[in-house]
């Protein structure tokens, strides 16, 4: 049986994994890799894999993607039992009114988020987090025997298709990534790689590159490739600043990215004849590729992104070809091509 | 009842487009009432009852829904929209909707978050800057699935939660019809007209037609109305609290309402143990707006359902608040036939 790309994207979007709090998508993306790595986790929510026999004398390639997502966590829940909330990771606050919630208390609880109808409002609205708040029909009361502060929240939208291979979900942002890195292991199988070949799914990206810090000293790399999502063009942005979608990876050149390493993916790309978009940045990246790139002793990093419609909303979207296309870039360049 | 509603709230029918909303009504109620459908789209039900009384009554609710139509298919593939009915774009965004007679896809969104202007920032997009995106390529591979005028439906899931409540699109006025169809089919002691009506949400227009039609003596309008039962919301701008019963209002934008009716509301509210409320603000407005002022008018009567999150995806309601109602409307109506 072959690896069903769209079913697994669909089985990672499902798992709840908000910063800090990965295990469900952590247990799913383990699950995952074992079918091509010997895996390992540990307390930080980080995911380990080590592909085959790990050989002495042979440089050591980290493929990596985080495994949290965006999303909310209680802070206090109000005498009417109602929730507030705060960000975990750079939410989109234009997207909290009347979304349809999950709760992570000591039940999962459905809720909805707070809005004003436009009858009592003068003109459209706008809401900050601060503004808003979880219904989740409950007093006080029975409120506090479910939930508690610290709890998370999602907007749980599943993987659904669009478009020809366009598809939409929550957490596209970085499950693709992960989609892609295992799709890469799924055609490297029986082949020979020129590097001992690990793997790292990180947790806590959205909040400050965590797990990738601690993940990359476990792993301790020779070289690293951090796949994320990156912005592809919509109706209202402009073609200089994004991506297209469904032209390819995104090898990103960024002075703290190893400018041989990017030049090493481009002429692999080239070789191979596969389409791939570059994306320059003028400092860091935002990404994982920041804290592995400087990891103990640093690691020569690239980052090669998903184009990603909608960034940090429930309704992201993305290109399956464009997954295929990176898994495929990276398969190429790990046998040397 | 609730299986009827969520049977109802997931059906498609902004105003204006209202078809399969009326035929799942029609198939519910055709073996209990007598009905025309007249030349808006209304429906209009006549059930004889045991006896005929004084007055001629009659029930309305609305069928139609908020939601948006397509305006333009932009040349990237992407579907301009604008709302039907009063949205806020704040509640469209970054929500899945369904396009057309072939219910497609889309998501409406905008500019991602981290690429946004500082003018932009902190503010909601107006459907100007919003599109829906069906994940097509180009005008013509949009215009194989889309056309211009088609109807655009929040793609809402209904939900069970917390204690007795419930969430749904549509909910505004779904919920109306739900116990209108309760009615008829436990066929009433006297005969009664019922009255689904269309384009509630664009100017109350179903109900000018169809009141016309029936010309009725005494009216009850069911709807849904603002509950703004908040924690951030003073005390006199929650206008009514849903868990505290049906809202029977004496003003609101379209309508003074009928003081006698008014009281006999709450006179056989009180008799009956049944928890009743009014509205605390002046704000929104239904069908009464239109039916009140019928011909030489109509005696009306608004019980409402207190709905939070109005004319969103996600409307919430109490369902101990649906059966005070029915149960209301259906005590007021004995007293109403022969008064």
């Amino acid at each position: 049986m072959g690896f069903d790309l769209k079913q697994a994207l669909s089985e990672l979007c499902a798992a709840p994994g908000v910063s800090g709090a990965e295990k469900t998508a952590q247990q799913t993306a383990q699950q995952l890799l074992s079918q091509f790595a010997k895996t390992e986790t540990d307390s930080f929510g980080n995911v380990y894999g080590y592909v085959g026999e790990q050989t002495h004398g042979r440089q050591k390639l980290m493929l990596e993607a985080h495994i949290d997502e965006i999303g909310y966590i209680v802070t206090y829940i109000t005498d009417e039992g109602f929730l507030k909330i705060s960000g975990c990771g750079g939410i989109d606050e234009r997207a909290l009114a009347a979304q349809q919630v999950t709760v992570y208390g000591k039940e999962t609880i459905k809720g909805v988020i707070t809005s004003i109808p436009p009858h009592l409002s003068e003109k459209n609205n706008s809401y900050s987090i601060n503004d808003v708040f979880v219904d989740i029909g409950l007093s006080k009361q029975q409120a506090e025997k479910l939930v508690s502060p610290g709890d998370r929240v999602l907007v749980e939208n599943e993987l659904v298709s669009l478009g020809g291979s366009l598809v939409t979900s929550k957490a596209l942002d970085d499950r693709s990534g992960v989609a892609a890195v295992l799709l890469a292991l799924d055609m490297l199988k029986d082949k020979q790689t020129v590097y001992d070949i690990c793997v790292l799914f990180a947790a806590q990206e959205e909040t400050g590159e965590r797990g990738a810090k601690t993940g990359a000293f476990r792993l301790a790399p020779d070289l690293a490739i951090a796949v994320d999502v990156s912005f592809a063009k919509t109706h209202f942005e402009s073609e200089e600043d994004c991506a297209k979608m469904g032209q390819g990876a995104m090898i990103g050149i960024a002075p703290v990215l190893s400018s041989e390493f990017s030049q090493g993916l481009i002429q692999t790309a080239e070789r191979c004849g596969l389409p791939y978009q570059l994306e320059i940045m003028s400092g860091t990246t935002g990404t994982d590729a920041d804290k592995i790139s400087i990891t103990a002793g640093g690691v020569r990093t690239v980052i090669v992104s998903v184009p990603l419609k909608y960034m940090h909303t429930p309704v992201e979207v993305i290109d399956l070809g464009d997954v295929e296309k990176t898994a495929q870039l990276i398969a190429e360049f790990a046998q040397g091509r | 009842m609730k299986e009827l509603l969520e049977k109802l709230c997931l059906l498609d029918g902004i105003s204006g487009d209202e078809g399969a909303v009326r035929d799942f009504i029609i198939s519910q109620i055709k073996d209990h009432s007598q009905i025309t459908v007249d030349p808006l789209g209304n429906v209009i039900a006549f059930c004889k009852g045991k006896k005929t009384p004084k007055n001629k009554v009659l029930v309305s609710a609305h069928m139609d829904e908020v939601g948006m139509i397509v305006t333009y298919i932009n040349s990237d593939g992407t579907l301009k929209v604008e709302c039907v009915g009063g949205v806020d774009p704040a509640v469209v965004y970054a929500k899945r909707v369904r396009v057309g007679k072939n219910k497609v896809t889309g998501v409406i969104a905008s500019t991602a978050v981290h690429n946004l202007s500082k003018e932009e920032k902190g503010k909601t997009p107006g459907f100007d800057k919003l599109t829906v995106d069906i994940g097509c390529e180009s005008r013509e591979q949009a215009q194989k699935l889309v056309s211009l005028g088609d109807s655009v439906c929040f793609d809402s899931r209904f939900l069970t939660f917390g204690d007795g409540f419930v969430k749904c699109k549509a909910i505004d006025d779904r919920a109306g019809c739900a116990i209108m169809i309760k009615l008829i089919q436990d066929t009433p002691e006297y005969d009664t007209y019922f009255t689904f009506v269309v384009q509630e949400e664009v100017g109350l227009r179903g109900a000018t037609a169809a009141s016309y039609t029936v010309d009725a003596d005494y009216a009850f309008v069911l709807e849904a109305t603002t509950a703004a039962d908040i924690p951030s919301a003073q005390a006199d701008k929650k206008v009514c609290c849903v868990g505290d019963g049906p809202v029977v209002s004496f003003m609101d934008r379209h309508t003074i309402y009928d003081k006698e009716m008014f009281d006999l509301a709450f006179e056989t509210a009180k008799e009956n143990h049944i928890p009743c409320q009014t509205k605390t603000m002046i704000a929104g407005g239904n069908d009464a707006g239109a039916i009140h002022v019928s011909r030489c008018g109509v005696r009306t009567t608004a019980i409402s359902l207190p709905c939070r999150y109005l004319h969103s995806p996600s409307c919430v309601i109490k369902l101990s608040d649906m059966q005070d109602a029915y149960r209301l409307t259906k005590l007021i109506l004995d007293r109403t036939y022969n008064r």
